[in-house]
């Protein structure tokens, strides 16, 4: 077989058998245990696009050098609106992964540090990506960094002002979050790799079994993160690529668009409501209560941030089980509905002032229904407890047949061969969101028939 | 459980199948890699800029000083290409008519029709401030007027444009021609137009090699120097119906 001595031949010169990498058993290659990798494949496709990005932005020239990016560089809609989206994905894997780590309740087993970490590295993500939003010099950018200021003013840390955004010129201001944006990045690529390490060794699944479905790291675990990581890339290149068509563009909502708003000088500016990047409505929602801005600004950030950093250290041992902590459990959803409550409002009322008995109907019914919910379901749990097998099989009975996924894994190819030779009829400039949907095709589809395959031939 | 009931021949054609899609994709997407080319600037065409001086009024062609102790400089067609405003004399600080003549390029033979000096004395010309061996520019590149001389690979000479880095001499009093090595290209010349009616200035194109450092300087053919459009790119203009002409004393007087 002069394939398999091929393959061995590179496992071997690559000591790819030796790597320091946990495998994982076979019910972990689901998408649910693998939010993580999928924000940190965003991470990897934002410093990948940020740095061609840093060869054409010039902070002199904001918004000119931002549009010419869109309009005059080969790529150039595709790089900048991948790095946009690059971000909005980055933000909902890591909401998906902090709730999925928590309705897990890993956190205890780590002794917090992991989720400390990981709640550092969400404030970091969404820092990094406003500070980037902003840099655009768009009518939204000017007022989110208006915003931000009036925030920092509000908490007492006005000193921090010059420090974030100049001096006042604009030439600082953009000098500045140019700066800040790739000092900020680089301190998440550190954190990153503290977060990292261990996971692998904590993955319950792992700790609790000495299933013979665990098989070594290569190479199944690369196979499958490979895939994840180019369906992410799919993702991030496809979905803004759809939004940016021309005769799509001028339908979607001014929070989800591809590209810049119009600049701060034009006469559209005027009809475009002072928001901040989608990722920020809830806090931006918070800022129009009707308590002053410093108190505001404490109940929506200071005191959110507070409580997820010291959750470890409140809920320490015991199961992990959700209704075995209620109160943490009822807590975490109250904040989640808050979040989403919150997001909407600000999307549709941005900047209207809240008056007290509208904060009264929309704060308090998620605090009630969450904590009697999860109370009222304690009571029965606890009757039922002990008679519950503590693990039933997972996941549902259904299987693809293996001829299935052979045929399936022959067609992703032949899609993703089909849609990249496509790209190379269209013009990288005049045609680039077309160019990024067949980019996005062919990484999904390549992603798509890396799973079967893996499926195949490992599962 | 590999396989799974799968025969080895049909996984062997989906690992190939992948491989060969995986490749199609990194080939594809390596095409991306053309977001690094910067897009092109610069003119399509020689712009017919008027020369101003820094308060935005016209320079009269009769009132620059003939010999004149400051080098005047203006950039045409791009603003990274400057060039030498010269009001050419003798030694008594009479204008001197500079006739058309035809400049040999000494690199590979090649030449071109220099249509002479304008103004009243048709004593004015111009030239590029870059020198065409390596780059140099005003100052290290600067007008030598009758009287002041320098060592030159030819002996002590006035009347010249010559570069300090290197020794490059030019004739500005016939072309801007080579006179001595090392360089093997004349200096580019700016071609103007005066007013009679208005004494005004106008430079209206380029004729010789490519500008020093522009696309397609290095390579003088018959064409290009007739229309170097090299020029026109790598830079942003000079003006759209302006060109600021600016002083400079003469660092060798």
């Amino acid at each position: 077989m002069g394939e398999c001595s091929f393959w061995d031949w590179i496992t071997d010169t690559l000591h790819l058998r030796d790597l320091p990498f946990m495998g994982a058993p076979s019910l972990m290659f689901n998408v649910r245990y693998w939010f993580g990798t999928i924000a940190v494949a965003a991470l990897a496709w934002q410093v990948l696009t940020g740095l061609i990005l840093l060869l054409y932005y010039q902070p002199s020239n904001a918004y000119d050098s931002t549009m010419a990016i869109i309009h005059n560089v080969p790529f150039g809609s595709i790089l900048l609106s991948s790095h946009l989206y690059g971000a909005y994905v980055m933000i909902l894997a890591a909401y998906v992964h902090g709730i999925d780590v928590f309705l897990r309740g890993t956190y205890k087993k780590s002794g917090g540090a992991q989720w400390v970490l990981g709640v550092l590295l969400f404030v970091l993500t969404l820092g990094v990506s406003f500070i980037g939003y902003s840099l655009t010099g768009d009518v939204l950018a000017t007022d989110a960094v208006d915003v931000g200021k009036g925030v920092l003013t509000a908490l007492g840390l006005q000193s921090l002002i010059p420090v974030f955004f100049g001096n006042g010129t604009q030439l600082d201001l953009f000098t500045r979050l140019l700066g800040w944006h790739i000092i900020v990045a680089a301190v998440i690529i550190l954190l990153f790799m503290l977060h990292y390490p261990r996971v692998g060794y904590r993955v319950p699944a792992i700790s609790r079994n000495n299933d013979l479905t665990i098989k070594p790291w290569w190479p199944r675990n690369l196979i499958f993160t490979l895939a994840v990581t180019l369906l992410t890339w799919g993702v991030i290149l496809l979905v803004p690529s759809i939004l940016a068509v021309p005769q799509v563009l001028g339908k979607v909502p001014i929070l989800f668009s591809p590209y810049p708003g119009p600049s701060l000088t034009s006469p559209q500016a005027s009809s475009i409501p002072a928001y901040p990047p989608w990722f920020f409505l809830f806090l931006y929602k918070m800022v129009d209560m009707p308590f002053g801005l410093t108190v505001n600004a404490v109940m929506g950030i200071v005191i959110p941030l507070v409580v997820l950093l010291i959750i470890p250290a409140l809920d320490r041992g015991g199961s992990p089980h959700l209704l075995d902590r209620p109160w943490v459990t009822a807590l975490f959803i109250t904040g989640l509905i808050w979040v989403i409550e919150l997001s909407v409002w600000g999307a549709v009322q941005p900047g209207i002032p809240v008056k007290p008995t509208w904060f009264a109907v929309v704060i308090i019914p998620p605090v009630l229904v969450s904590f009697g919910g999860v109370y009222a379901a304690r009571r029965r749990w606890i009757k039922v407890k002990g008679r519950i097998a503590r693990f039933t099989t997972r996941g549902v009975k259904f299987s693809l047949s293996k001829n299935t996924a052979v045929a399936l894994g022959y067609s992703t190819s032949m899609i993703a061969i089909v849609a990249i030779t496509t790209s190379f009829a269209l013009n990288p400039i005049s045609d680039g969101p077309y160019v990024g949907v067949m980019w996005g095709i062919a990484l999904i589809s390549l992603a798509a028939s890396l799973m079967a395959y893996l499926y195949v031939e490992y599962l | 459980m590999a396989g799974g009931g799968v025969d080895e021949g049909r996984r062997n054609f989906l690992k190939a199948m992948i491989i060969v899609a995986g490749l199609s994709v990194f080939v594809g997407m390596l095409r991306g890699l053309e977001v690094l080319v910067p897009p092109k600037v610069g003119l399509e065409e020689f712009p017919r800029l008027l020369l101003v001086d820094e308060r935005g009024n016209p320079i009269k062609a009769s009132s620059i000083p003939v010999n004149g102790r400051q080098i005047a400089l203006f950039p045409y067609p791009l603003n990274n290409e400057p060039n030498m405003l010269l009001n050419l004399g003798d030694e008594n600080g009479k204008p001197v008519e500079v006739p058309p003549i035809t400049v040999v390029i000494p690199q590979n033979g090649v030449s071109y029709e220099f249509p002479g000096g304008v103004g009243p004395s048709r004593s004015i010309v111009a030239y590029s401030a870059i020198c065409q061996h390596l780059g140099c520019t005003f100052p290290e590149l600067t007008f030598y007027p009758p009287g002041v001389k320098v060592m030159t690979a030819n002996g002590p000479m006035d009347k010249i444009i010559y570069c300090r880095c290197h020794g490059s001499t030019f004739d500005p009093y016939r072309g801007g021609a080579v006179v001595t090595g090392p360089t093997v290209r004349p200096l580019p010349a700016v071609v103007l137009e005066w007013d009679p009616s208005t004494d005004e200035l106008y430079a209206v194109k380029m004729i010789g090699p490519v500008i020093y450092g522009h696309p397609g300087f290095s390579n003088p053919t018959l064409d290009t120097v007739k229309n170097p459009t090299g020029d026109l790119q790598g830079g942003s203009p000079a003006g759209v119906a302006t060109t600021v002409v600016k002083y400079y004393s003469n660092p060798i007087l």
